[in-house]
């Protein structure tokens, strides 16, 4: 198309307010979906991030850190100090250690403010104690119990030896975080924000390939079938027919019980339901062309069949099928959801919106209705923003309602 | 012929368009009387049919009539509502359209499309319906009217379907009949019954007809005074002798010298060069100024209507002398 | 000159009317119906010289259009045979930059231009890819065929929607005249267009004709058009050909009725009034052709023979042809 068309064909788009509104929306959602890791603030796929103390946690709850065991080994080496921490797995309170005055040493725990249930020093020296703690019967032994500002103290009444290494034991209580869950947790403590984004992105990304996969295969087959006519467009357009009688999440959920779940399969699943529309589409719109005087000067210039139907027919069908497809990507993303609601799409894992709206159904009579509901809001804008993209595309490709 | 019982003045039809302003009619005058066919010939883009459909307050946005007076009776017609238009429409004027299937619904019976036509305007009994329709079919020259009231209109042939829309509009005894290029899809042999039962209709009923067409061969057969018009504006107007015998206007005489049938067989054709100028980019002078060999620095100044007979007017600054 | 260039013997087409595969099918077994078929085209022989213009007029469903399809090459006969420069088309049409000698030009401005390709290479692409010239130099060579047709060389950039009708069916011309072919059919190429324009088609018809002397064959539905460019005219009705001769003659001395009542109806530009009943009757359905002579309903001199018995042509003086049982030979 010429960029004057192209202008006109713009112009005569905005006209319609709601179609500017969800053409915003749509690509809204795709930049989301493409952009999913740098906008979440939690990758929802890393399991070792979550933390079963923020299971369904409603909306706007901050992020709780539990309470840990940390351990480190404080050796001190004249006016040097060193932390070794002992625990295995990385935690967020770490052990830190400091001089404090003449034959006084400080024993506290980063970061600052953190509240300590009680923290053990083990095997000081002799002589020196521990301020405030009470001692182990046998063992050298010194805990403090709720220690102001999560420090001890070390002091000796003489002087302490030049090198010396005690071990260091800090529990924590459970932390409030300033980490808000703007839409709440699942039943996982997963940020139910992050996962509408990682959603989204694999809801569109399904939606777009399925679509178009389907788009591909079927528009090839109508023209194919338009071309060859007789008994070759008897058996697709059959075909197409006993598609189309079968109800689509029917057919959805039989393939997908056969292959199993995972995001190829249900692209797959997409595509065999949704290739005879476009088949048809593609076949009746073709068939229009053809019967058209340029197809047969093409003839007559005597082009090659492939020729006239990729090259001439073909881009004269494109507006409809696009139109045909901006509707199917809406349709594929409703279908994608129906089966992961229904537990046959993707695994649980890699929650899309569906799985995440089947995942808060058990819990949504019981008052936690964030993990359904914001899912399900995401889910009908977008749809609903796609068909209507996609009604005010077939709007303007209708010559009758064009003026 | 008796005084012209309709009137149009001054008529202006812009359509609004994205593009700009499109003036498809541009001051457009002139007068109907009973018993009387004008003929309206143009090329495509030339207003005729913009005309036809602002008589009939068809015109839809983003068009408008912007000035100008239509008079049925002396009643203006350009200020009524939708709803007392309806009334005038196939009451008192019908119009016919190029393609019969625009009229025809392709589901009914052509005798239910008839009694509904009846039925709009007037509560009369189903048996006089039935004869006021046979007689109609008859009119148009329809053989066998009893069979086709029975017919649907896939069933007839183009020709036979014309006719039976004609037969339409007649059935309220319309005082005119605007006709759009009525004939331009049938054949010759077809063509020629159907405007031989249109001229003895006018001739026996008085009705006034408005034939729209690009076909001069058609008018000089049918009708009695000829409108020629041109991007939108009129060209030269007069009795059917004196355009088709005696045109004065550079663009009808060049019109009438490009029909084959007016040239020496073998020989090039007398053309007009070059294409009608955009409507969108009118000056207000001559709009066949471009094309015309005629023209010179003065046609570029509105032209106003000179008079050669009491039927004759041409507006033109260089017409032909004989 | 007087080589033929194009001939064609009984060629018939048919077509069935309103079948499927499936249907076919199912009639086959179920019922003993026999599929409706529509002879478009019915035992038609004529052929066409060197540098000739041969005119073929009728009225809608005569077959014309059908015919120029099979004579183009872009629709099959269903019998008889077509034969360019005494080659039989199978294997003429077979070697594609041969094919390329027969070309057409279409009727509706609108539709016989794909809208989505650019004027520059609606006309060049076939002459590129059969090899007629070579890519780099396409722009100068559709240059030059845009100005044998009168457009300027800068319409290859635009798209069709932004010529007017007329500048169209130039476009149309230029795409068949850049494959350089020897016979070019034009299928009512001047009826969709004004009538100022139609003039200007006409003369570009005639100068490309004289030039390059080209053989033509042009339908049409109007005997004006006709008389004006064709040197010998055939008139079909119903799928056949009923008269065929030298233009001056049919126009100076028809002798079948279906020309004669052709010529009176023809719409002239005169100020003689027709005040006589014109010829009644409507063309039959093609689908049910009357029997014998297809004319004979509504012919004036049918005798109770026309109805039964299919007129072949005859000749009534050298190279004057018709199809009619009640015309004595002369």
């Amino acid at each position: 198309m010429s960029t004057a068309g192209f202008k006109d064909y713009a112009q005569h788009f905005a006209e319609s307010r709601a179609a500017v509104v969800s053409l915003a929306v749509s690509l809204a959602f795709v930049a989301c979906a493409i952009f999913a890791p740098l906008l979440s603030p939690t990758d929802p796929y890393d399991l070792t991030q979550l933390q079963l103390s923020d299971a369904l946690k409603p909306t706007g709850s901050t992020r709780m850190l539990p309470g840990e065991e940390v351990r480190a080994n404080i050796r001190i080496d004249g006016s040097a100090t060193s932390v070794q921490p002992a625990t295995p797995a990385k935690t967020h309170v770490t052990l830190v250690a400091e001089p404090c005055g003449l034959n006084c040493l400080g024993v506290g725990v980063q970061p600052e403010g953190t509240r300590l249930a009680n923290l053990q020093i083990r095997n000081l020296p002799a002589g020196a104690t521990v301020e405030g703690a009470r001692k182990h019967p046998v063992q050298s032994w010194w805990t403090v119990d709720n220690p102001e500002g999560g420090k001890v103290r070390i002091a000796s009444n003489g002087p302490l030896p030049a090198t010396f290494t005690f071990l260091a034991i800090a529990r924590s209580m459970d932390q409030e975080t300033d980490f808000v869950f703007h839409l709440g947790t699942d039943s996982f403590g997963r940020d139910m924000f992050s996962a509408i984004l990682y959603g989204v992105r694999i809801s569109v990304f399904v939606g777009l390939v399925a679509a178009g996969a389907a788009m591909v295969i079927g528009t090839g087959l109508g023209l194919l079938s338009a071309w060859r006519g007789g008994i070759t467009d008897a058996i697709i357009m059959r075909a197409v027919d006993f598609m189309l009688g079968l109800p689509a999440l029917l057919v959805g959920l039989a393939i997908l019980a056969i292959l199993g779940n995972g995001v190829s399969k249900v692209v797959l699943a997409i595509v065999i339901v949704q290739w005879s529309y476009y088949a048809r589409t593609a076949r009746s719109f073709a068939m229009s062309e053809l019967g058209k005087e340029y197809v047969e000067a093409a003839r007559c210039l005597r082009l090659s069949p492939a020729r006239i139907m990729l090259r001439h027919v073909l881009p004269n069908c494109m507006p409809q099928i696009i139109v045909l497809f901006t509707l199917n990507i809406a349709s594929a993303i409703s279908l994608e959801s129906s089966l992961s609601f229904l537990g046959v799409g993707l695994p649980l894992t890699r929650p899309s919106l569906g799985m995440l709206i089947a995942s808060g159904y058990e819990f949504i009579f019981s008052h936690k209705y964030w993990i359904s509901i914001y899912p399900g809001i995401v889910l009908l804008v977008m749809i609903v923003a796609m068909n209507l993209l996609g009604d005010r595309l077939r709007d303007l490709n209708n010559p009758r309602l064009d003026r | 012929m008796t005084a012209p019982f309709f009137r149009v003045d001054n008529l202006n039809t812009w359509f609004f368009t994205r593009q700009g302003v499109i003036k498809s009619v541009r001051d457009i005058s002139f007068e109907l009387s009973r018993g009387e066919v004008l003929g309206i010939v143009g090329e495509s883009g030339s207003g005729k049919s913009v005309t036809g459909m602002s008589i009939m307050g068809q015109i839809d946005e983003p068009g408008r009539i912007v000035s100008g007076s239509i008079a049925l009776d002396g009643e203006e017609l350009t200020t009524l509502g939708f709803e007392e238009m309806r009334h005038y429409r196939g009451k008192r004027i019908a119009m016919v359209f190029q393609n019969p299937l625009m009229t025809l619904n392709p589901l009914m019976r052509v005798r239910d499309q008839m009694y509904e036509a009846i039925g709009e305007h007037e509560n009369i009994s189903r048996k006089d319906m039935h004869d006021r329709c046979i007689e109609a079919l008859k009119a148009v020259g329809i053989p066998s009217p009893d069979e086709r009231l029975n017919a649907y209109p896939h069933e007839m042939s183009g020709g036979m379907r014309q006719r039976v829309v004609i037969a339409i509009a007649l059935l309220l005894g319309p005082d005119m009949i605007i006709a759009d290029e009525p004939t331009t899809a049938l054949d010759v042999t077809i063509q020629a019954q159907i405007i031989y039962h249109i001229r003895r209709l006018i001739d026996e009923h008085g009705l006034g007809m408005i034939w729209i067409t690009h076909d001069l061969s058609t008018l000089s057969e049918l009708a009695d005074r000829i409108m020629v018009m041109y991007a939108g504006a009129t060209m030269e107007i007069g009795t059917t002798e004196e355009i088709i015998g005696a045109a004065r206007h550079p663009y009808t005489r060049k019109l009438l010298d490009s029909v084959p049938s007016r040239n020496v067989p073998g020989r090039k054709l007398k053309q007009i060069p070059g294409n009608m100028p955009s409507l969108l980019a009118l000056g207000k002078g001559c709009p066949f100024a471009s094309r015309c060999d005629r023209a010179t620095d003065i046609c570029s100044e509105p032209v106003p209507a000179i008079q050669l007979s009491a039927t004759h007017h041409i507006w033109c600054y260089h017409p032909f002398e004989d | 000159m007087n080589e033929t260039i194009f001939e064609a013997r009984d060629l018939s087409r048919s077509f069935s009317v309103g079948s499927s595969p499936l249907r076919d099918f199912a009639d086959h077994f179920l019922r003993d119906r026999p599929p409706k078929v529509l002879r478009a085209v019915d035992n038609v022989s004529l052929s066409l010289r060197e540098g000739e213009t041969l005119g073929i007029v009728g009225e809608s469903g005569c077959g014309k259009s059908t015919l120029a399809r099979m004579i183009a090459g872009i629709l099959p006969a269903s019998s008889g045979e077509r034969r360019f420069r005494d080659e039989p088309y199978e294997s003429f049409l077979a070697r594609n930059r041969d094919a390329l000698k027969v070309q057409m030009v279409f009727q509706d401005p609108l539709s016989s231009l794909n809208p989505r390709l650019r004027v520059g290479d609606i006309i060049g692409e076939a002459a590129v890819l059969h090899g007629l010239v070579r890519r780099p130099q396409i722009k100068d060579y559709v240059a030059d065929i845009l100005s044998q047709v009168g457009l300027p060389a800068d319409s290859m950039g635009r798209y069709p929607h932004q010529f007017s009708g007329g500048q169209r069916q130039r476009i149309g011309i230029a795409r068949a005249l850049a494959v350089k072919p020897d016979m070019l059919i034009c299928d009512e190429a001047v009826a969709a267009l004004d009538v100022s324009v139609q003039a200007q088609i006409i003369n570009l018809l005639m100068d490309i004709k004289q030039d390059s002397g080209l053989a033509m064959i042009f339908i049409s539905h109007d005997l004006g058009v006709i008389r004006h460019l064709c040197d010998r005219v055939a008139v079909m009705y119903l799928g056949r050909v009923v008269e065929l001769t030298e233009t001056e003659q049919l126009f100076a001395s028809p002798l079948h009725p279906y020309t004669r009542m052709l010529l009176e109806g023809m719409p002239k530009i005169s100020l003689q009034r027709r005040r006589f009943m014109p010829i009644q009757g409507e063309i039959p359905s093609p689908l049910s052709p009357p029997s014998g002579c297809h004319f004979h309903p509504r012919c004036p001199m049918a005798t109770e023979h026309c109805g039964r018995i299919r007129p072949e042509l005859r000749e009534a003086s050298s190279g004057h042809v018709h199809a009619c049982l009640n015309i004595e030979p002369c």
